[in-house]
């Protein structure tokens, strides 16, 4: 029994080292052995770009995914003489056969890009346990471009535009005459103002939580200039408690146009514009308020909302307000339909000021969005159409590489 | 020199920051970053104004014993404690564990969580008015909410079918009109920020 | 100071509630204090953590560019002077023409080309039934919801068919952001119901 058990052990020993051992010395030899190296390695100035990156891009290591498959990163490096030190740069998995070397171009940065100055770059190809290396690419450059080619569809569409709306404009100056179709919001607007006249209550307009830069307060102020302009014929109070210091700024300043206009410079009172806070739910809190106590008899809800959009509209439409809305904040316009008696949807919030204005040049440029839109829509249909028959160049004309 | 001057710098800055998105050469870039940085520092200094009108209404109301000056003092009384908190110690008197910071996590925080969490009584009321209303209109926006919230809920998906016809809605029919909404409001804004460039829209300008 | 926090926090919270009931002199009492708390709380914050690293810290490492800021800043100011509060109007100037050059170009391409692109859609795919009928949803919903933002022809007739095809699309959307959102907004509550029961109370754990 005994003797049996020493023979297997003898065994078992001889084929540990006459056998496994050499053989797991030849596979680990196999894994020091450098992998084949990247090839064709170039370096240039990375396009489209500030000025302050080289784009190195190289044919992989023929052990990348093929061979022994044993690459499993790339290291990029650099130095600024093809026989200097060179140093790590950045690291991509296999597979990868570029790198955007980058820098900051804040020269005080310690990680500062050095535009139009000489660098060569070398790629290593790195296994687990070994690499090798390429040979050397350069001298590359980096320098900033002056204009964005992937950009390109963007100009035109700048351009095309631009030009769209400047036309009907000069259309309008020369008095064409131009049709837009009734809008329900709109239409309800002289009626609310004249709801709160009969009442004998005042008006509340909140321009939002957009800051005085966004583009749908900007449109709001427009339509705050004609329903002030309104009131003040009507004789009717406004309110407008803001939650931006700047708003509130414009809001005076646009509301006692309103009161110019109307001939009623007389009647204009600051106090009545005025600031509450900037912070979301402490201002809600507030304007809550105010349409209880002051039995607001309109409201209005013109500009950038968020969260905030439903505890207004719902306690001014529990305090029996007729309340018109509007905003360009998709995630808002359900509560807004849901909770106010008219709301202008997206588009139809920068439309409004045109419509209530009836000023010919707003009206032209409304025209412009028209033409724009039914270009889209063209561009739509038959893009849809000949992608179905693999055809992409419609698709092309819109596609922006940032 | 009252309007055209602003006018004129509309439009300059306006053109500049339109050009800018084309040339990414660094400097644009840097011009970029200052003018960025430039309205960051104009708002803040603006917070002052707000401050002042906020500061002006309140006293006012208190001095005219306005129904409910009270109120307008609890404001003051709450304004001007922040604002001693906030500025005695230095940079120091908004580090954690401070008075300050004590009164925004027991007063700040709790109502403004509390307003927030309101919007579950109203999201349900205004969910029964619609209800009410009864047109067709009114019908697609209720059941499509119905079968959402159907996934939505603890309990849900409902069935098979309406986790199918949930992820269908959103991704698709929703998807859209999204779309047409987006675009809508794309031509609809930069249409307005023409109108701002080129000084067509200026009623924010005010008048003299 | 803990405990008297939680009761300050817990009363808070009730008063806010009671507006649900109606506007009553404990909500306002709330609301005021609130609105002077979140105020003062605004601008010391903003003043630390953006005013003196923006400005201050700039100006003192020697960047005097930004001088031209302080000085539009200080214009801004200049209206609480009637007289001279015209100057103001430069500082909003260079706001608003900056910001809409900025939005200009953003809205063209992410509300507008990024959309097209995204819908420029094949109208048939191959042996895929359900993508074939998903696309082409989604080409005519967009289509006619365009179709209902034009302002330039009376909704009648055919027009006015694919007007309507494209506001049932419209509220479609709407309908499912609504029951999107109604989860996270009884979530919202129960945090404040976990808040008063349990943190408050010790109702519940």
């Amino acid at each position: 029994m005994r003797y049996k058990n020493l023979n297997r052990l003898l065994i078992l020993t001889f084929f540990f080292f006459f056998l496994i051992l050499p053989l797991g010395q030849i596979l680990a030899q196999e894994d020091t052995l450098p992998p084949a190296p990247p090839t064709e390695v170039r370096a240039s100035d990375t396009q489209n770009d500030n000025g302050h990156s080289i784009t190195i891009t190289w044919k992989l290591s023929g052990d990348d995914g093929a061979g022994k498959k044993d690459v499993v990163a790339y290291e990029i490096l650099r130095s600024e003489s093809p026989a200097g030190e060179f140093v790590v740069r950045g690291m991509v998995p296999a597979g990868n056969n570029t790198y955007q070397d980058r820098g900051a171009k804040e020269k005080e940065d310690k990680n500062y890009f050095h535009p139009y100055h000489d660098f060569y770059y070398k790629v290593r190809a790195k296994t687990l346990n070994s690499y090798s290396e390429s040979g050397v690419a350069g001298p590359a450059q980096a320098y900033g471009q002056w204009f964005h080619l992937g950009k390109l569809p963007v100009f035109v569409g700048t351009l095309a535009f631009t030009i769209m709306v400047l036309a009907f404009i000069s259309l309008a100056r020369k008095g064409k005459k131009f049709y837009v179709r009734p809008l329900a919001g709109i239409d309800a607007v002289d009626d609310a103002i004249g709801r709160a006249t009969e009442m004998g209550r005042p008006i509340l307009y909140i321009l939002g939580l957009g800051s005085a830069a966004d583009i749908a307060t900007i449109a709001s102020f427009t339509i705050l200039n004609r329903i002030a302009k309104k009131t003040a014929e009507h004789k009717t109070k406004i309110i407008v408690p803001c939650n931006d210091p700047i708003v509130m700024s414009v809001a005076q300043e646009t509301v006692k146009a309103g009161y110019l206009d109307a001939g009623r410079p007389d009647m204009y009172q600051e106090e009545n514009i005025f600031y509450i806070t900037s912070m979301q739910f402490a201002y809600v809190a507030a304007v809550n308020g105010i349409m209880l106590r002051e039995k607001t008899a309109t409201n209005f809800y013109l500009g950038k909302f968020y969260a905030e959009s439903l505890i207004l509209a719902e306690t001014g439409s529990v305090a029996g307000s007729i309340q018109i809305s509007g905003t360009d904040e998709i995630a808002q316009i359900p509560f807004f339909v849901a909770a106010t008696d008219y709301t202008l949807i997206g588009e139809e919030l920068y439309a409004a000021s045109a419509y209530l204005g009836r000023e010919p040049l707003l009206l032209g440029a409304l025209k412009a969005q028209d033409l724009a839109k039914a270009i889209v829509m063209i561009s739509l249909a038959s893009g849809a159409v000949a992608a179905s028959f693999h055809l992409d160049f419609f698709l092309r004309l819109f596609t922006v590489q940032m | 020199m009252r309007r055209q001057l602003p006018i004129l710098i509309v439009f300059v800055s306006g053109v500049f920051m339109v050009i800018q998105y084309f040339i990414p050469h660094e400097s644009f870039e840097f011009i970029y970053e200052y003018a960025m940085d430039w309205i960051i520092i104009i708002g803040i200094f603006a917070m002052l104004l707000g401050l002042w009108s906020l500061t002006r209404a309140s006293v006012s109301k208190v001095q005219a014993k306005a129904p409910g000056w009270g109120f307008s003092v609890m404001t003051l009384v709450g304004l001007a404690t922040m604002l001693f908190l906030g500025f005695y110690k230095g940079n120091k008197s908004i580090a954690e564990g401070t008075f300050f910071m004590d009164l925004f996590w027991y007063i700040y925080t709790p109502i403004q969580a509390t307003m927030f969490s309101l919007l579950a009584f109203y999201i349900a009321s205004a969910a029964y008015r619609s209800f009410r209303v009864r047109t067709v209109l009114a019908t697609i926006l209720l059941v499509t909410a119905l079968i959402i919230m159907l996934r939505l809920i603890p309990l849900g998906p409902i069935s098979g079918v309406n986790q199918w016809l949930a992820s269908w809605i959103l991704t698709v029919p929703n998807m859209a009109a999204k779309r047409a909404i987006w675009i809508g409001v794309g031509l609809g804004a930069t249409a307005t920020a023409l109108k701002i460039i080129f000084g067509i829209e200026r009623a924010y300008m005010g008048k003299d | 100071m803990e405990t008297i926090g939680i009761w300050i926090a817990a009363l808070l919270t009730l008063g806010i509630f009671s507006f649900l009931y109606k506007d009553n002199p404990f909500y306002k009492f709330c609301e005021s204090l609130f609105v002077g708390i979140s105020a003062g709380y605004w601008f010391v914050t903003t003043f630390w953590q953006v005013f003196m690293p923006k400005l201050a810290d700039n100006l003192v490492a020697g960047r005097l560019y930004y001088i031209i800021g302080g000085v539009f800043g200080v214009l801004m100011l200049l209206r609480l002077f009637p007289k001279i509060g015209w100057l103001s109007r430069w500082s909003l100037a260079l706001v608003v023409g900056t910001t809409a050059g900025l939005y200009f170009t953003r809205y063209l391409v992410s509300n507008g080309m990024i959309q097209v692109q995204n819908t420029i859609i094949p109208l048939y795919v191959k042996g895929n039934l359900s993508q074939t009928i998903g696309n082409l949803v989604i080409v005519i919903g967009t289509f006619s919801g365009l179709i209902y933002f034009f302002f330039s022809k009376e909704h009648k007739g055919a027009f006015g068919g694919l007007a309507k095809l494209g506001i049932w699309f419209l509220m479609l959307s709407f309908g499912a952001s609504f029951g999107y959102t109604v989860m996270s907004r009884m979530s919202l509550l129960i945090g404040r119901m976990d808040f008063l029961l349990g943190t408050w109370l010790g109702l519940i754990r």
